[in-house]
């Protein structure tokens, strides 16, 4: 079972993107705020939640309509997943690719990390003393780590296999991969990957629990960085063989076998999955315009990513965190940020890092502070997690 | 498509069998009974730090044990869970509950769902590429789809580990699993000496899962609602090792159908 697999990665295009954050909903909103370097973290009004922190909310998510005839699926992780899918008229080229190669050639491989705990929480909190969860509360359509890809494959008509990646952080930069990895074996021709999180108790007061949630607006790579502000949303890429778009170049995995929740401080397992993404894409260092960096904004990410990114590009390279203006959208993260990535490559912009004044010391690399016009053919998008889960994605313009 | 993978080790865990000999002793007609506060072990945790994890984490960790001599250090690893550490969960969603919500910070840092494979990634020093997959009753199918994309498209070794354990009440009752079971499998690309079967793989549109009450094993077994029962027809078949094939069930309506045949070393 060795050789080159049927279908080359260059003959995979990004035929779509969608994203919705707390930016707002599609290319434009992400775009223009890329642009202004316009955050869209607020102060933290979850409800439940008694924690000082901001917070990047999907505004309005509650109130939007959603498909009559899967509300058993309804939960705030399914809103942000539909109002993905309507966002720039996402969802009708689903159906075209649907069309062009038949709903059994079309799959699905989605990243989240807490799918709809959301409702789970809710229905903990209803109990009376230790009793039962209530009668109308369904596991499988709500909490279940596949519950937002089984609405998906439910209310999109997919017939092509598709499955769910939980790695956390990395989740959905891992499902991009996958979803190429299903066109590359001639299993699917078209695959929407990408990723999904919403706001819940669970993340914040488990980021909080770690002492990693800033109380402010999270400033990465700043020299006076506290942690996360935790948010939430949903970015899609549809994935077709032979079209013309955008391209997964290349990616890279590791393990950092060191931790469960901290990189090593030199950032070796990240080095080593951008190292192979360069590999795998078959380009040099120098050929990269710019690097979206995970940037987290906690104390130890951030020095460890810059190590790992100075040891395989050098540090001139132009950099940033997409962290300061849509928050840690957890799982979601890998896919959202890789889609405003090529957001800003469309509109020939080199985005900024929102909440970075006065650089740390100890990150040598050039976090670029602000947008500035430039056009980059390919970009690096880096996303780590939980489990030491290391992915580096390179992105073509095409 | 069609692919081939050779599978080189199995492992197996449930209460009262611990490893795929017991298992196939089992399909061959020995008695199973299970065991009552059956708890997994793990020859290489240190005891201390096994108490820390959960038991669906030691139960993944226990199988793939049983298979890491058979898997190349540099070797990707698939884990693939439907509820990947739904004990763990249970025990934030009780403190979120409360009045005075106190969340434990190892808790909540393995409660996500690569909470085992992450675990296993530092047990056996494993810095190759690493996942962990859901797709609810078809997670064995899912996971050995990705270990074959994984093992053919990037030409390496693949340790696959599946397993599921019980969650607690409240939760049991919206998703009852009766055992806690996991298997998992050495895999490569090509075959290496310790190969013992050949598996070809093909991705099928519509497609039945091979039914389990065909297979002879305790009926305790078949009915457990683990999702992880659903690799024992592949399992079954694989101590036959007679040429024929099994269906393991897809998300979206599809299946994998597993051809197995023995490998033969003429040396």
């Amino acid at each position: 079972m060795t050789g080159t697999p049927p279908i080359a990665l260059d003959r995979i295009a990004i035929t779509r993107l969608s994203a919705v954050t707390c930016l707002g909903r599609g290319q434009n909103a992400h775009t223009d705020a890329m642009t202004a370097g316009r955050s869209g973290l607020t102060r933290c009004d979850f409800p439940n939640v008694d924690i000082a922190c901001y917070i990047g909310r999907v505004d309005g998510v509650e109130g939007d309509a959603f498909p009559a005839e899967h509300l058993a699926f309804e939960n705030r992780a399914t809103r942000l997943a539909v109002a993905a899918l309507r966002a720039d008229g996402f969802e009708r080229y689903v159906a075209v690719a649907i069309g062009r190669w038949g709903a059994g050639r079309v799959g699905i491989v989605l990243g989240t990390a807490t799918s709809g705990v959301e409702r789970l929480e809710q229905a903990f909190r209803a109990r009376v003393e230790a009793g039962p969860l209530a009668a109308e509360y369904s596991f499988r359509h709500h909490s279940d780590h596949h519950a937002v890809a089984s609405f998906m494959i439910d209310y999109l008509g997919l017939g092509g296999p598709g499955y769910t990646i939980s790695t956390a952080c990395s989740s959905s930069a891992k499902s991009i991969v996958d979803g190429a990895q299903l066109i590359q074996m001639g299993i699917c021709d078209a695959v929407l990957a990408g990723g999904v999180d919403s706001l819940c108790m669970t993340s914040l007061y488990g980021f909080d629990t770690l002492e990693l949630v800033s109380q402010g607006p999270c400033r990465p790579c700043d020299a006076a960085r506290d942690g996360v502000s935790i948010g939430e949303g949903a970015g899609f890429v549809l994935l077709e063989r032979d079209r013309d778009g955008a391209r997964l170049a290349g990616y890279g995995e590791t393990s950092d076998a060191i931790s469960m929740s901290t990189p090593p401080a030199d950032g070796a397992g990240a080095a080593t999955a951008m190292r192979r993404a360069l590999r795998s894409a078959g380009i040099s260092a120098d050929e990269i315009g710019f690097i979206k960096l995970h940037g987290t904004a906690t104390r130890s990410n951030d020095a460890a990513e810059s190590t790992a990114v100075a040891q395989v590009f050098g540090t001139s390279v132009p950099t940033a965190s997409l962290k300061g203006l849509v928050g840690h959208t957890l799982g979601a993260a890998g896919a959202v940020e890789a889609v405003m990535g090529l957001f800003a490559m469309e509109a020939g912009i080199v985005p900024g890092t929102v909440g970075l004044e006065t650089r740390d010391r100890e990150i040598t690399i050039q976090v670029r502070k602000h947008a500035e016009p430039g056009a980059c053919r390919h970009m690096v998008s880096n996303a780590f997690g939980f489990g030491g889960s290391n992915n580096t994605l390179i992105l073509s313009q095409a | 498509m069609t692919g081939r993978l050779y599978a080189n080790a199995i492992g197996f865990a449930a209460p009262g069998i611990e490893s795929a000999a017991t298992l196939f002793a089992h399909f061959d007609g020995a008695d199973w009974s299970g065991a009552e506060d059956w708890t997994p072990i793990s020859q290489r945790l240190p005891r201390r730090q096994a108490l820390r994890l959960s038991e669906s984490t030691q139960l993944a960790i226990m199988v793939a044990e049983q298979i890491a001599g058979a898997v190349p250090q540099d070797a990707a690893w698939v884990f693939a869970s439907s509820v990947g550490e739904g004990q763990t969960l249970a025990e934030i969603l009780t403190a979120l509950s409360q009045p005075e919500i106190m969340v434990q910070p190892l808790r909540f840092q393995n409660s996500v769902h690569n909470a085992a494979q992450g675990q296993w990634s530092i047990v056996a020093q494993a810095t190759g590429p690493a996942t962990s997959i859901a797709a609810y009753d078809h997670s064995v199918g899912a996971g050995l789809l990705k270990a074959m994309m994984q093992a053919a498209i990037e030409n390496v070794a693949v340790g696959l580990v599946v397993f599921d354990a019980p969650m607690p009440p409240p939760l049991h009752e919206k998703r009852r699993f009766d055992l806690p079971m996991a298997a998992a499998m050495a895999l490569s690309p090509e075959p290496r000496p310790e190969s013992r079967w050949a598996l070809d793989i093909e991705v099928i549109a519509r497609a039945a899962p091979s039914d389990l009450g065909r297979i002879n094993a305790a009926p305790g077994l078949l009915d457990c609602g683990n999702p992880v029962r659903y690799i024992l027809p592949l399992l079954e078949r694989m101590r036959r090792s007679d040429g024929q094939a099994v269906v393991l069930g897809l998300p979206g309506g599809g299946g994998l159908k597993v051809t197995i045949n023995e490998v033969s070393h003429a040396d």
